[in-house]
């Protein structure tokens, strides 16, 4: 269609301008063809000049010298790298030279997942005596895995290079549900000393499995104490970190993080006008990071972190609370490097430890009241490269070793620990794509008394999109 | 007097410090070899990988990420051979000088001959496909030469008070590399740089012929000249530019596909394309298990050599002239 009318308004435009336009192409041709002679000729003299040229270096014992020597007087040929440079430019493939800097990866990730409990394991979890007392305002949805297939949300994440100052990343979690941020962040590029400024919504720098993402965890689930001090998603906030990388000759660095403090496990705000209001930020962190040299093979790192923050809880019949709740945590990796090929023989040992402590004051029906919780949880993990792509692991959670909690309802209580063990087989079948068989036995202490509880899960994970460098 | 001595051993710990080298991370033990001998005493060279892993999977350690924090210059293969480390060793080191696209961010390979790169759009289904091409192109001493070059270069831009000396370092290295890939008789006839400008053209035999010389081929391709036209099986496509330019068969993989594990139905095919091709040898990698090829082995009887592609990476390996030596010299004994 738009060809016929383009060719309708070629055969007007001659028809109109006639024979003046027509010599006037032909004045082109003309003027074309010789361009294209002169041209000729020129390749056919420089191409003689070379050949004389490489001849004549062939014939002298000491070309190369020669052509040196010869460098002041007349321009020299090209030597055998700047020829080789030029033709090699032209063979960089387009793909290397053209787009923008946007990385995108996608992250799809299912399992088929059984347990033994009653109503589940992910019901038990949020009734451990001392620890099932989140309730703050919005509850947030609940991830614990249902018996049968399950599809953990979609992850879109987003990275580029913004400009020399900063750089950004996003981290989309779409669900049936809906979309939410998992991190939203910018962070700072070019602030000299080793400073970075990072801000928006981020995972906070403490301890070692918050920070990483759930398609990045060594085990299907994130490690009880985790899970019950910060929620399925960890501690990610809206807020701002600083870190300083310190110029020592072994690896040091320290973080200090503010958040708004809007975490319903351990730093929530309670919807209600019976308590105080308190303006965000509300949560301050701090972490170091340590790590010695250890040579080629071996990588050691330790942590410590600090959190200390606002927390209100809304309880039944107009009784509230309100106070501080601080944390304490470390954390250490060991990591072995067989160097072998696909991690074949390498070995890991992993574990953190978090401490609580929350102070509280009654208001409204509790008014004058206290309520109180000091609460710790740990996990270690061992992972071990058994084969080229193949890994097994194992997991030790406990949790509420100390596990004191004084209500105005009970009175003080010291409750029992609870604690689960998992073991772990996983496939790399490549860089994009992982398989992961679980099995976990659990021993829990709910207000119904002890119980337990094996779990099982399939997993299947694919990463499509950019490939990812690995944190350590 | 106390005083006096006190004072001189200051002075010459101060002018110590002002001689400070100049720091260099290369990410490859090969990359640390070549730059050694381009910068001589000027610089200290370190290496993040030691040549005994396979440099495409590597975890960014915190020991890493100091040596980037403190290094003037980077150095790195690129065409993404470092895609799954280097992002993270560079973000986490917050060192701007060396950020990638700055001038104290080396590229290694962007002068040097590139094999395999793909002319259509690359899907994953292809495997491990890197879409600037075929990363290991320090197998072809050729590239070898044009890294020194585009490392000297680079070296001379941002340190013009040792120009001179980073070219006579680059020339001597030449000259070394020449000597054993050609042999003194016909690098001191012809000249090296003649002879690889010949080797580019695909005409050495015929310039060779041409002077007189064709008998006096000695050095890497002496050795495998009698070897032209034979086919090997290797394990990855790490060796393609090795069998390039030594005229070999290097179609054959243990793989069957770039990074994909060799399957029982896949190495059956091999067996067969295996014998059609008269195959003799199977090279692969130390970091490699060998039951594929053995495998292989078996029902062709072809032999298994083992030997590092990286300086570092065996005893033999000291450097990457001597990796080079090594690989050729096992492969000329057992084809």
């Amino acid at each position: 269609m738009a060809g016929a009318a383009l060719f309708f308004a070629a055969t007007q435009a001659s028809a109109q301008t006639g024979d003046a336009r027509v010599q006037k192409l032909e004045d082109e041709v003309n003027a074309l063809k010789q361009q294209m002679a002169a041209i000729q000729e020129q390749h056919v003299r420089e191409l003689a000049e070379l050949k004389a040229l490489i001849r004549k270096q062939a014939e002298s014992p000491t070309g190369v010298a020669q052509t040196q020597a010869t460098q002041g007087t007349t321009a020299a040929p090209p030597s055998l790298y700047d020829s080789l440079k030029q033709s090699v430019a032209s063979t960089v493939p387009p793909s290397a030279l053209q787009g923008i800097d946007l990385d995108l990866a996608v992250v799809l990730d299912m399992n088929f997942y059984h347990d033994t409990a009653g109503e589940g394991v992910g019901h038990l979890k949020q009734h451990l005596r001392g620890f099932g007392h989140h309730h703050a305002s919005g509850e947030g949805h609940d991830h614990g895995f249902e018996n049968g297939f399950n599809l953990r949300h979609v992850e879109l994440g987003f990275t580029a290079e913004v400009d020399p100052y900063f750089r950004a990343w996003a981290m989309v979690a779409v669900d049936e549900e809906g979309a939410g941020f998992e991190e939203a962040v910018i962070q700072t590029t070019s602030l000299p000393y080793g400073l970075t400024l990072t801000g928006g919504k981020l995972k906070s720098g403490i301890g070692r499995v918050n920070r990483q993402h759930a398609h990045n965890w060594d085990f299907l689930d994130a490690p009880l104490v985790n899970e019950l001090f910060f929620g399925h998603h960890g501690l990610a906030e809206k807020g701002v970190q600083l870190t300083w990388l310190a110029p020592t000759p072994f690896y040091l660095l320290f973080g200090t993080e503010v958040f708004n403090g809007d975490n319903a496990h351990s730093f929530a705000i309670g919807d209600s006008d019976s308590l105080p209001a308190h303006d965000a930020p509300r949560l301050w962190t701090g972490f170091v990071k340590a790590g010695p040299d250890l040579g080629p093979r071996h990588a050691l790192q330790f942590g410590l972190s600090a959190l200390a923050g606002r927390h209100q809880m809304v309880h039944e019949d107009e009784a509230f609370s309100d106070g501080d709740t601080a944390i304490f945590g470390g954390d250490f990796v060991y990591k072995y490097d067989a160097k072998r090929s696909h991690g074949h023989g390498d070995f890991v040992l992993q574990g953190e430890y978090f401490y609580r402590d929350m102070d509280l004051d009654g208001h409204g029906t509790w008014s004058g009241e206290r309520w109180t919780a000091k609460q710790d949880g740990y996990y270690i993990q061992s992972l071990y490269g058994f084969r080229p792509r193949w890994r097994g692991g194992l997991r030790w959670d406990q949790v509420g070793l100390i596990n004191d909690l004084r209500t105005p309802e009970e009175g003080s209580a010291n409750y029992d620990a609870s604690c689960r063990l998992a073991a772990m087989l996983d496939w790399k079948l490549t860089e994009f794509s992982l398989l992961r068989a679980q099995a976990g036995r659990g021993w829990y202490d709910t207000g119904d008394g002890r119980e337990d509880a094996w779990e099982f899960a399939l997993q299947w994970q694919v990463t499509f999109g950019e490939h990812g460098a690995h944190d350590f | 007097m106390n005083t006096f001595k006190l004072m001189l051993c200051v002075a010459a710990c101060l002018s110590n410090a002002q001689a400070a080298e100049i720091k260099i991370v290369t990410t490859t033990t090969d990359l640390a070899d070549i730059t050694r001998a381009v910068a001589g005493d000027l610089a200290e060279v370190s290496s993040i990988t030691t040549g005994r892993e396979d440099p495409h999977t590597l975890t960014a350690r915190p020991g890493f990420i100091l040596r980037a924090r403190d290094a003037d210059v980077w150095i790195r293969i690129g065409m993404e051979l470092e895609i799954g480390w280097e992002p993270v060793i560079l973000r986490d080191a917050r060192n701007t000088r060396i950020r990638v696209g700055m001038p104290r961010h080396i590229d290694a390979s962007d002068h040097v001959i590139r094999l395999e790169v793909p002319t259509q759009r690359v899907t994953r289904d292809q495997g491990d496909i890197h879409p600037e091409g075929n990363p290991h192109y320090w197998l072809d001493p050729l590239n070898g030469r044009l890294v020194a070059a585009t490392v000297s270069e680079r070296l001379c831009v941002l340190y013009p008070e040792h120009k001179a000396r980073f070219e006579e370092n680059l020339r001597r290295f030449e000259r070394d590399l020449d000597t054993r890939m050609f042999g003194t008789a016909l690098v001191d006839a012809l000249g090296g740089e003649n002879l690889w400008r010949a080797v580019a053209e695909k005409r050495l035999e015929a310039f060779m012929t041409e002077k007189g010389m064709a008998d006096k081929a000695g050095g890497w391709y002496g050795t495998m000249r009698p070897h032209q036209g034979k086919n090997i099986v290797t394990y990855h496509r790490s060796w393609v530019y090795l069998t390039e330019r030594f005229g070999l068969g290097g179609d054959l993989q243990l793989e069957p596909k770039p990074g994909i594990p060799p399957s029982a139905k896949h190495l059956a095919s091999l067996v067969s394309d295996a014998k059609a091709r008269k195959v003799r040898m199977i090279l692969q990698e130390p970091f490699y298990t060998l039951k594929a090829a053995e495998f292989v082995a078996a029902r062709t009887g072809a032999k298994v050599v083992v030997v590092s592609t990286m300086t570092g990476g065996s005893a033999e390996a000291t450097s990457y002239l001597d990796m080079l030596d090594n690989v050729i010299r096992k492969m000329g004994a057992e084809l």
